[in-house]
């Protein structure tokens, strides 16, 4: 067993999958970007519209050469640098303070090998995978680029993987010091995301506000966006690079230098006026605390924080939506009368027989179930999680049935999604007033409301697998389900799917609200079959061994 | 006494792993029930069947003379339970998972459960996930004892407790037995199940080997004494002392290894006759004691000595 030869081969060896998972992944999205760009290039005048388009857009990237396929990919994937980044700012705050957390570090640093060299080792082997991911993005990008017809280079492509793993290991080695300051893994990731996104703010300073390029250059995404090895006309600079590279070995060599001298376990001590107030002992019991008067309160007390920012993405991307669609139409009416695919595609999600504008927004609002169902996997990997790590032991050793047990918490999850319904209704019925765009109310409401029973149908079926599957299968499978549905729904009609086919899709059911309001009958199709998966979970989760 | 747990033939298999086999013992009413065995021999597959937490695969086992599998819940109303790894909510606090387990068991005497929070020393403002191992466990002690449950089941309940601690616990497992009330715990430390418990069962390789009292598993206790003279010593002047079961020399005859069983007088007599450089006695694992004790087919012999 060679990957067990050394700290720096057995953590290359953890990261085998997200090497490959995020490197080609990552490489897809941005063929995914590269195939539509012939589409919207038809013909000069479209061409012209996209160029105008992009720039109108510049607040998400500079937009050069959009309208090749190496320029055009480039500037979409500008914003999803946050996507991009998230792997190595999990990695970071994980590398060592997770195996603090664990308890894991004790040991291995219990071996005859300094300190810094363990961290060393790990730390290489993070810089690895990131070059691993830059190397794999490179060559599923230069493929998708020679499939489609672009002129930039293997080289060019490989530059461009080369600069994701400057900034990437950047973010990473910024989420790596700040974890040497943090008792837990999970603020440091939190902190590195807030500063995450602060630089993609400032970065975008220079790009709204005239002579602003100050303020963005204390930004590191202002010098990973100043090369475009995807626009061979535009190319790299090797400066900025340098400086990504630089500030990537300063925070590095910052985290485990500090590291080196702190308490395992403990933290960096930070400045008096820096430290939160010190907390006392106390042998107190909470008061009056809601959440633990039973498991369906408890449930959704866990539930609370993440349903909040759930709430937050879904309601916030309606209330985009609703607010941009109109001005989104006139600047794609162009555009859209030469792409006849791209109309099919808006027609197909969002109704085939309305006008632009509504079919527009109802294609747009088609996301928001899937959103709830994503975080209905979520919430549906912590039962099963809690489960298979032997935390349900203890509440099952209450005088409880089993049945009140699952049910409590299957409740909890659909209180969670109604209120994320509500919450969303509201908020969009607000800005659709805010913006003068006249919806009918009641379809609004079909549009917001209707996402519950897809949700209760994800958790139906994520209880029901959860109790013959572990964990990481029952997610797998959930997530295989939701991209299926996704990839039927979306690109199904367009290929002609039949509609026994199209029918095995749960965004079928939901139908186009905003236009034709909820379907009764597809409405209590889909409860149906929530509630017998939710009964077969419930009769296996009555019978089954726990954490077995 | 009536048995409070009746355990008959009881057998769980986890595929080819080993669970256990035919397993059968009773404890009675207000006794102190010692479930002792090495790592893996079975006694958390049989507390966790009792617990209803996985179900037997043949055999039953009964509570209070109600089914563990069918009527857990009246069971559980009966019963505190301590399990072998304590896994609770990481982001509550210590209060917070009190005052929850309180709510699910329909509330508990918020006296006595200050009483016991004061009595272990427990800070219940820290998240579970800050606790240290001894603190861990203390918690899931307290949420075991809060509601004065008749029957305690506690699945090594003394791992990761510091001495003071173990010590409380050991005055608290008396009083439950001085109110009558019934304690089945599971160990691999001989010495502590010795201590607490009034009764012991010894399981192996997922089957019981013995049943007694604890005066006669104490009788199969043995424990190691090194000896390290400045001279080299005949072995032989302690292999027939009483007390000594085997000898080894070591180290050209500087070191003498004895495998003891009673009192030691007459080794420290004999060897006080040489220069003693140095002596360490050690009692021996649990499954040192099984290998030497039960090899071969001495676990079937000592089978058939069990006493009901």
């Amino acid at each position: 067993m060679w990957w067990l030869r050394s700290v720096f081969l057995k953590t290359l060896r953890d990261y085998r999958v997200a090497i490959l998972g995020w490197g080609i992944g990552m490489g897809l999205v941005l063929v995914a970007t590269m195939a539509s760009v012939a589409t919207l290039t038809t013909t000069q005048q479209a061409r012209e519209q996209l160029v105008s388009l992009a720039a109108q857009f510049s607040w998400n990237a500079d937009a050069v050469a959009v309208d090749t396929v190496g320029g055009y990919a480039t500037f979409k994937i500008g914003i999803f640098i946050f996507l991009i980044a998230l792997w190595p700012l999990l990695a970071g705050s994980r590398m060592l303070r997770g195996e603090e957390d664990r308890g894991s570090l004790d040991v291995l640093l219990s071996v005859p090998r300094p300190r810094v060299r363990v961290a060393l080792e790990k730390l290489a082997a993070i810089w690895t995978a990131l070059l691993a991911m830059g190397v794999l993005i490179g060559l599923v990008a230069f493929a998708g680029g020679q499939k489609f017809g672009a002129t930039f280079s293997l080289g060019d492509a490989l530059l461009f993987g080369l600069n994701l793993a400057l900034v990437c290991a950047l973010i990473g080695g910024l989420a790596l010091l700040i974890s040497q300051f943090t008792q837990e893994q999970g603020p440091a990731a939190g902190w590195t995301g807030g500063l995450l996104l602060i630089f993609i703010v400032l970065d975008m300073v220079h790009r709204v506000v005239p002579n602003t390029e100050w303020i963005s250059r204390l930004s590191p995404i202002y010098y990973y966006n100043l090369s475009k090895p995807l626009v061979p006309s535009y190319g790299v600079n090797v400066g900025a690079m340098l400086v990504l590279l630089a500030l990537a070995l300063i925070l590095s060599g910052a985290s485990v230098w500090l590291f080196a001298r702190r308490d395992i376990g403990g933290t960096v001590p930070l400045p008096r006026w820096l430290r939160l107030p010190e907390r006392t002992a106390s042998q107190a019991l909470p008061v009056g605390d809601w959440s633990l008067r039973s498991v369906y309160a408890r449930s959704l007390g866990m539930m609370a924080v993440p349903a909040m920012w759930w709430t937050l993405l879904i309601s916030g991307w309606a209330v985009w939506v609703v607010v941009v669609v109109q001005q989104l139409q006139a600047k794609l009416s162009a555009l859209l009368a030469s792409s006849p695919a791209f109309i099919n595609v808006i027609k197909n999600i969002g109704g085939g027989d309305a006008t632009l504008s509504t079919g527009l927004l109802s294609a747009m609002l088609f996301f928001l179930p899937l959103f709830l169902m994503a975080f209905v996997v979520t919430q549906v990997n912590g039962w099963s999680a809690d489960e298979q790590d032997g935390r349900l032991d203890l509440v099952l050793a209450a005088p409880q049935p089993r049945l009140q047990v699952l049910l409590g918490r299957f409740g909890a999850l659909a209180t969670a999604t109604i209120v994320i319904s509500l919450i969303t209704l509201l908020a969009t019925a607000a800005a659709a007033a805010y913006a003068g765009l006249n919806l009918d109310l009641g379809n609004l409401a079909a549009a917001t409301l209707g996402m519950v029973p897809l949700g209760l149908l994800v958790a139906g079926i994520g209880y029901m697998a959860a109790g013959w599957l572990r964990t990481a299968a029952d997610t797998g499978l959930l997530s295989f389900l939701l991209a299926a549905w996704f990839f039927i729904s979306f690109i199904g009609p367009e290929l002609k799917l039949p509609d026994a086919t199209l029918r095995l899709s749960a965004f079928y059911y939901y139908g186009t609200p905003l236009l034709h309001g909820l379907q009764l009958t597809s409405v209590l199709e889909v409860v149906a079959v929530a509630v017998i998966a939710l009964g077969i979970g419930a009769a296996r989760f009555a019978r089954k061994d726990i954490a077995v | 006494m009536a048995a409070i747990i009746e355990v008959q033939g009881l057998t769980k298999s986890y595929g080819r792993k080993r669970g256990i086999a035919d397993v059968s013992f009773s404890v009675d009413e207000g006794e102190v029930f010692g479930f002792l065995g090495p790592n893996g021999a079975g006694k958390t597959t049989t507390i966790r069947i009792l617990m209803a937490l996985i179900r037997a695969g043949s055999g039953t086992a009964r509570i209070a003379g109600l089914d563990c599998w069918h009527q857990s819940v009246e069971i559980k109303k009966l019963v505190g339970y301590v399990p072998g790894e304590p896994a609770l909510d990481p982001n509550l606090t210590g209060g917070q998972i009190l005052e929850f387990f309180a709510h699910l068991r329909g509330g508990v005497d918020q006296a006595y459960l200050k009483q016991l929070i004061e009595r272990f020393d427990l800070d219940t403002s820290r998240k579970f996930r800050q606790y240290s191992t001894g603190n861990k466990r203390k918690v899931v002690l307290i949420q075991a004892f809060m509601h004065r449950p008749r029957l305690l089941i506690l699945d090594e309940p003394t791992s990761g407790l510091d001495p003071l601690n173990q010590h409380e616990f050991d005055r608290m497992v008396k009083e439950v037995r001085d109110e009558g009330r019934t304690v089945c715990l599971s160990s691999h430390i001989l010495s502590e199940v010795e201590k607490t418990c009034t009764r012991v069962g010894i399981i192996r390789a997922g089957s019981i080997v013995r049943i007694g009292g604890v005066a006669e598993v104490t009788a199969i206790k043995r424990y190691e004494m090194t000896i390290t003279f400045g001279d080299a010593i005949p072995a032989d002047a302690f292999r027939t002392l009483e007390g000594v079961i085997e000898t080894e020399a070591l180290d050209n005859g500087h070191t003498v290894r004895l495998a003891m069983q009673g009192p030691a007088d007459a080794v420290i007599k004999a060897a006080a006759r040489y220069p003693v450089v140095s002596l360490t006695s050690h009692e021996p694992s649990l499954e040192d004691i099984f290998l030497r004790y039960y090899e071969g087919d001495a676990a079937a012999k000592e089978a058939e000595h069990v006493v009901a």
